[in-house]
């Protein structure tokens, strides 16, 4: 996505027509903009000819977005703030259109999708050791590039230890003084409790999934472990219970079905989008599982036989999932649904 | 006033006679002044019985269920003794302030409780000892926040004092924080930021060629011999106070 700035290597995602190239070693590497270390394993990525998507594919955002839903009642649903005496527009067919027309618009920038990144690389360089100063201080001290023009991650911050070693500041220490200096809404200098396991699971028996993954957005870096640690926590609850009508139609729901895609957990959310009666949403599921892996026997097979719609989901149900006859009853159930409304 | 003194009393009297426990549980407001007398009479004559042994008579009621509900403060809000008194409404309704004029000060006194003197009249929060400001009982906190903007209620409209209105935000930052309080999140957008982490402030720097050498970093951190023209040129120079030769320290 171009706002995100153009990253150094781009993933090339050709058709399933060219042959099977060179697979991507480890998955750390998956979705993930952070990374340039090595920048002589790029070319290589860039000749093999099947490379995997990443996140911030067109192709991918587009599914993904197209899973997420817009539901305009939920998005733009009443929020606790300070009241005012409703206001009342007679309007035209056509100013209505207009309206929802705007509505939409706006409701499309609030779903954009926060990025997902694989976890940074800690940073432990020693610039300087000075051994006269030893012994000449007790504590730590921080400097800090105050620079008010700056971007935070091209900001020097370093830290001089008692012991004489000027070293850069971790990336912990990073945040807390960018935070110090630099204070952002909704951000504060120590993480809250809620965070921790044990609360954590108070939040989520409350159902206040969407609460805890903004409130992480707004603390946390994208790339920093505990922003990895709570999404994954919080998508691990939602698969658990099944819960995940709490974040359709929210900005963080590309992110889950991301995260499950790549770990092979897609089965309860198809049951879930065939209950619900998504079957362009549960189309579009198995066609990113097949994006991603194209190697999978249901790969094959769809491309085989060129199948679509409900026809899809029983092959990718036979071969790749493991809650088949839960998938199966709930296909039955469709099917008899749509038998019965047709004959009515 | 009556009432007040009631309280003080009650506590005097929890305080220095034992067999207290044996009382029934009084309500502040409604103990009649005779109706005290008779119950401060009871443990007078129970103290001297043959059956009770005062040694190993419990400790008095009152001191148990306060300790008890000061540890898990959200118990007493589930009990009778709450219902019967408060109902569903909040801890606050019907609590009238007392103030000169139509307007009230817009600020509540500064404490109900100085020392162990109560003033005449406390606020909502002092004037029951068993309901206790904590971050964990939600459902007395919530009472102090409107359901509707999420703003905590100023303490002209509680009645509450500046006391216990301060442990009272601290207490709702507190459950916020701690995720037992819902509230409204700021939307944070993280479109425009870059995270490459190609700059050299934060990527990786190659460390400098005497750090890798293991060599010192200035050479003066090292011992390094002068050179011989000095050494001759300052032993001339104090010639007359040298000593015996010493060895390069």
């Amino acid at each position: 996505m171009a706002a995100l700035g153009v990253p150094r290597w781009r993933c090339l995602w050709r058709r399933a027509a060219a042959p099977l190239g060179l697979r991507r070693p480890g998955r750390a590497l998956l979705g993930s903009r952070g990374y340039g270390q090595d920048a002589g394993s790029e070319a290589d990525k860039e000749k093999s000819d099947v490379t995997k998507p990443c996140f911030t594919d067109e192709l991918v955002q587009r599914l993904l977005s197209k899973m997420t839903g817009l539901d305009l009642q939920k998005i733009f649903r009443p929020i606790k703030q300070e009241l005012k005496p409703p206001t009342y527009k007679l309007m035209t067919e056509k100013q209505l259109a207009e309206a929802t027309r705007k509505a939409i618009k706006e409701a499309k920038e609030l779903l954009k999708m926060p990025p997902v990144l694989s976890e940074r690389e800690p940073i432990d360089d020693v610039l300087a050791e000075d051994r006269i100063l030893e012994g000449t201080e007790t504590v730590k001290y921080v400097f800090t590039d105050i620079t008010y023009s700056t971007p935070h991650r091209e900001r020097f911050i370093v830290v001089r230890e008692p012991s004489g070693v000027l070293r850069k500041a971790t990336w912990e220490e990073r945040d807390r003084m960018i935070q110090v200096y630099f204070p952002r809404e909704g951000r504060k200098l120590v993480p809250p409790p809620i965070f921790k396991d044990e609360n954590l699971m108070t939040v989520f028996r409350e159902d206040r999934h969407e609460d805890v993954l903004n409130l992480c957005i707004a603390q946390f870096e994208p790339d920093s472990a505990n922003y990895i640690r709570v999404h994954h926590q919080t998508y691990e609850d939602i698969d658990k219970h099944a819960k995940y009508d709490l974040l359709r139609s929210t900005r963080h729901f590309g992110g889950m079905v991301w995260y499950l895609v790549n770990r092979k957990k897609t089965d309860g959310l198809l049951i879930n989008m065939i209950q619900r009666n998504l079957m362009d949403d549960a189309t579009c599921l198995i066609n990113l599982y097949h994006m991603l892996y194209p190697d999978c026997q249901s790969a094959k097979a769809a491309k085989e036989q060129e199948v679509h719609g409900i026809d899809l989901i029983k092959v990718f149900m036979k071969t790749e999932s493991k809650k088949v006859g839960y998938i199966e009853l709930a296909l039955q159930a469709y099917q008899e649904a749509l038998a019965s409304s047709a004959a009515l | 006033m009556a009432a007040s003194m009631g309280t003080t009393l009650l506590r005097r009297a929890a305080g220095s006679l034992p067999g207290l426990a044996l009382l029934p549980r009084l309500f502040w407001a409604q103990a009649a002044p005779a109706a005290l007398l008779l119950q401060l009479q009871r443990p007078l004559l129970r103290v001297f019985s043959t059956e009770t042994d005062p040694a190993t008579s419990a400790q008095p009621v009152a001191f148990d269920t306060e300790s008890c509900f000061k540890e898990k403060p959200w118990e007493y809000l589930e009990t009778e003794e709450y219902i019967e008194r408060y109902g569903d409404k909040p801890v606050w309704l019907g609590y009238r302030r007392n103030h000169k004029g139509p307007i009230p000060p817009q600020k509540t006194r500064k404490t109900c409780i100085r020392g162990k003197k109560i003033v005449g009249n406390p606020c909502p929060i002092c004037r029951d000892e068993k309901l206790h400001v904590d971050y964990r009982n939600v459902k007395l906190l919530e009472q102090f926040v409107c359901s509707h903007t999420g703003v905590t209620f100023h303490p002209t409209r509680t009645g509450v004092c500046m006391k216990q209105h301060k442990h009272l935000t601290q207490a709702i930052n507190q459950a916020r924080d701690h995720g037992l309080l819902s509230f409204r999140i700021p939307l944070v957008s993280l479109q425009s930021e870059d995270y490459t982490n190609q700059h050299q402030a934060v990527a990786k720097t190659p460390p400098a060629p005497s750090l890798q050498s293991q060599a010192p970093w200035y050479a003066w951190y090292e011992w390094q011999q002068p050179p011989e023209k000095d050494i001759a040129r300052i032993r001339r120079i104090y010639k007359d106070y040298l000593k015996e030769e010493t060895g390069p320290a």
